[in-house]
């Protein structure tokens, strides 16, 4: 379970979240959506320890990520994609895969690698296993970063707009494989900008407002007239994000 | 005789030493400017055979040590050309030849720096050659330049410390006779150093007020 | 004056053996410089004020102090507290020491570099501080610094020659002994120019290619 109560994050004079609560149990995907600057990256980071709290607790599977100790059994639990892939560059796509699960979970590197080849396969990259993230294309690349994610068998998957930065075709190979990955009960919360596709996978939607959680809906009531639909500011995202 | 305790007078003797390491930096500064800029221009001129002679030139004193420069200035030029060459006067040509190399390059970048186009545009105008090196490109070179050159003179006054080894009574040589007489090596070579780096961060802190200022003259001021 | 290189011939194998002393001083003392370096930039970057002001001084205090100041403080001054290191050693630990602040540079500017995702991805992942740097930052940060670390290190190779002055025969030392044999100083030490200068100019193409085969995996993610 994560736990988000009343988080707080400031940026300077910017409030970026504002009492966010938010409850994710194992097996939901949760989709966060919200305009840009609403704050719904800046949630995700929080829940990974990337950002400070400046208020409130953030709890994975009751491991408290702002202390030092407990953030990183936290981090165990849970693994991020992120929107510009950030693989390491000096490793190719296997080594990328690898590499915390032979280093955090002391796994031995043999049954690591059989398993990471296994990843990549699974997402159509057996051939591409030893190439560098230079040699690959960006929807590659971001196959590469959900293995890597993936290969440390998190409970909990976090992804930051992970396909904004990849064209439309690229997109539909990446966001086919988060819906295999939803139908195999994977618990995610995503960032996104592909309404479709959250409307599709998600099993709840949460909509963010200038760092505030204003709605947190199933998604068959998010998307109804008579629910989400009715908040105006939500009607005017969702029209406004169809005609993009 | 021996004195192995510190004396008033040894304060004068670095002040000396001082005194010659920053005046021979000073005049060999000065002289491979000179020599750099104009080997520079000659390039600029695409004098054929010179500007070959001169890059090569330039490339084999950066590219070697420069004590190695200095031994041969200051053993092999006498031996060789049968001529008479004090410790002082071979430093001079050394270090200032030396300057000049590196100069030369940077010059070289400076000038480099500037587009084709604006020179192009000058000599549409019907300038000369000339009139385009000093009204065109000089300016903006210069400010290009100074940052580079800095760089460069903070570290030609350290090198002006090799000059020590054939006899020059810099502050290097100082600290050599300090140290054999008075065998305290820590204090010596420690006072050596700090004047040794108090120096080389006045001149970073002229060439950065410098540099400033030609910036503050070529920026926009506004109309 | 005509140039007669055959009387150094039979002094080939001597200067051949000084030769091979300055490669074996160069590459320790870049090994040294790289540790020095490595740790020196790790302190100018981490978050600890302490360690990042007094890993900072030390990087500007040996830049702006003239290297042969440097050795005889060492040379002279680690007998006065007990420490007995032939020339050799000396020469590589002062030499490792100089590097190490240009080499801390180098590093420092190539762990600043790196795109601040690919740590955070690292973070995420549950690596510990310690691997996110070794794994991570260091590697990185050492492809990305193959060329200036080539300046760096032929830097060394021309400064290596200062160490003839505390008695080691690397290459200047021998020559300065067939200089005083043969009366042939100009002859020998154009020689000793000419093979410093292609020496530097093969370690130069070294490191182009060397730069090239780490970099080829990296892509974009250098420049």
């Amino acid at each position: 379970m994560i736990k988000a109560q009343s988080v707080r994050k400031v940026f300077g004079s910017v409030t970026v979240l504002d009492g966010v609560d938010l409850t994710v149990a194992p097996g939901e995907v949760v989709s966060i959506l919200g305009s840009s600057g609403s704050g719904k990256s800046t949630l995700i980071r929080c829940i990974n320890g990337l950002e400070r709290l400046d208020g409130g607790s953030i709890t994975v599977d009751d491991f408290d990520v702002s202390k030092p100790k407990e953030l990183a059994e936290a981090r165990k639990r849970s693994g991020t994609v992120f929107q510009m892939f950030n693989l390491y560059p000096h490793m190719t796509a296997l080594q990328n895969v690898t590499l915390a699960p032979v280093e955090v979970l002391k796994r031995p590197k043999a049954e690591a690698e059989a398993e990471g080849r296994a990843l990549l396969a699974s997402v159509g990259l057996a051939d591409r296993a030893d190439a560098f993230p230079s040699q690959l294309s960006g929807g590659q690349r971001q196959r590469v970063g959900i293995c890597r994610a993936l290969a440390m068998k998190p409970r909990y998957l976090l992804l930051d707009e992970v396909t904004s930065a990849l064209d439309p075709e690229m997109t539909a190979d990446v966001l086919d494989i988060l819906a295999k990955l939803a139908k195999e009960g994977t618990t995610m919360v995503f960032v996104t900008h592909e309404i479709e596709f959250a409307r599709t996978i998600s099993s709840r939607v949460v909509f963010l407002e200038k760092g505030r959680l204003v709605v947190d809906l199933p998604t068959e009531q998010f998307f109804a007239a008579d629910g989400g639909l009715a908040n105006p500011r939500i009607a005017q995202f969702l029209s406004k994000m169809r005609k993009d | 005789m021996r004195y192995t305790e510190f004396t008033p007078f040894d304060i004068v003797l670095l002040a000396q030493g001082l005194g010659v390491s920053v005046g021979l930096f000073l005049a060999t500064t000065v002289i491979g400017l000179l020599i750099g800029t104009l080997w520079a221009v000659v390039r600029f001129y695409r004098v054929p055979v010179l500007t070959q002679v001169i890059t090569f030139v330039a490339e084999l004193l950066k590219n070697s040590p420069v004590l190695v420069q200095l031994f041969l200035v200051f053993f092999g030029f006498p031996a060789f050309f049968h001529i008479n060459l004090g410790p002082v006067e071979a430093a001079v040509i050394t270090l200032s030849g030396n300057t000049a190399a590196f100069v030369y390059v940077i010059a070289v970048s400076a000038i480099e720096s500037i587009g084709r186009d604006q020179i192009e545009a000058a000599r549409a105008f019907g300038l000369t050659k000339w009139q385009v090196l000093r009204h065109i490109i000089a300016p903006q070179a210069m400010a290009f330049a100074i940052g580079p050159l800095t760089g460069l003179l903070v570290n030609q006054l350290q090198v002006t410390s090799l000059i020590s080894v054939i006899g020059v009574m810099d502050l290097t040589k100082i600290g050599n006779i300090l140290n054999l007489r008075t065998l305290k090596p820590f204090i010596v070579w420690a006072v050596v150093g700090v004047l040794y780096y108090l120096a080389a961060k006045l001149i970073a802190y002229a060439g950065a007020t410098l540099e400033r200022r030609l910036r503050a003259h070529t920026a926009w001021k506004g109309l | 004056m005509r140039i007669d290189l055959s009387l150094l011939v039979p002094y080939l194998p001597f200067m051949l053996e000084g030769a091979l002393l300055t490669a074996q001083v160069c590459v320790l003392a870049l090994l040294g410089s790289l540790i020095v370096g490595a740790l020196m930039a790790v302190a100018r970057t981490s978050a600890n004020t302490l360690l990042r002001r007094a890993a900072s001084i030390y990087a500007d205090l040996f830049r702006n102090v003239p290297f042969i100041v440097q050795l005889f403080f060492f040379y002279y001054g680690l007998p006065e507290i007990g420490i007995y290191i032939d020339a050799f050693t000396t020469g590589v630990v002062a030499l490792s020491i100089a590097g190490g602040a240009f080499t801390s540079d180098v590093i420092r500017s190539g762990i600043l570099a790196i795109e601040p995702g690919i740590i955070e991805a690292a973070q995420v992942s549950g690596l510990s501080k310690t691997k996110v740097f070794s794994k991570i930052v260091l590697p990185v940060a050492l492809r990305t610094s193959v060329r200036p670390m080539g300046s760096v290190f032929i830097n060394l190779i021309l400064t290596s020659s200062i160490l003839s002055t505390i008695t080691l025969n690397e290459l200047t030392g021998t020559a300065k002994i067939v200089a005083s044999d043969t009366f042939k100083p100009f002859e020998v030490y154009v020689v000793l120019l000419i093979a410093y200068a292609t020496l530097t100019y093969l370690v130069s193409l070294l490191i182009a290619a060397l730069h090239r085969r780490l970099n080829r995996d990296l892509g974009e993610a250098v420049r």
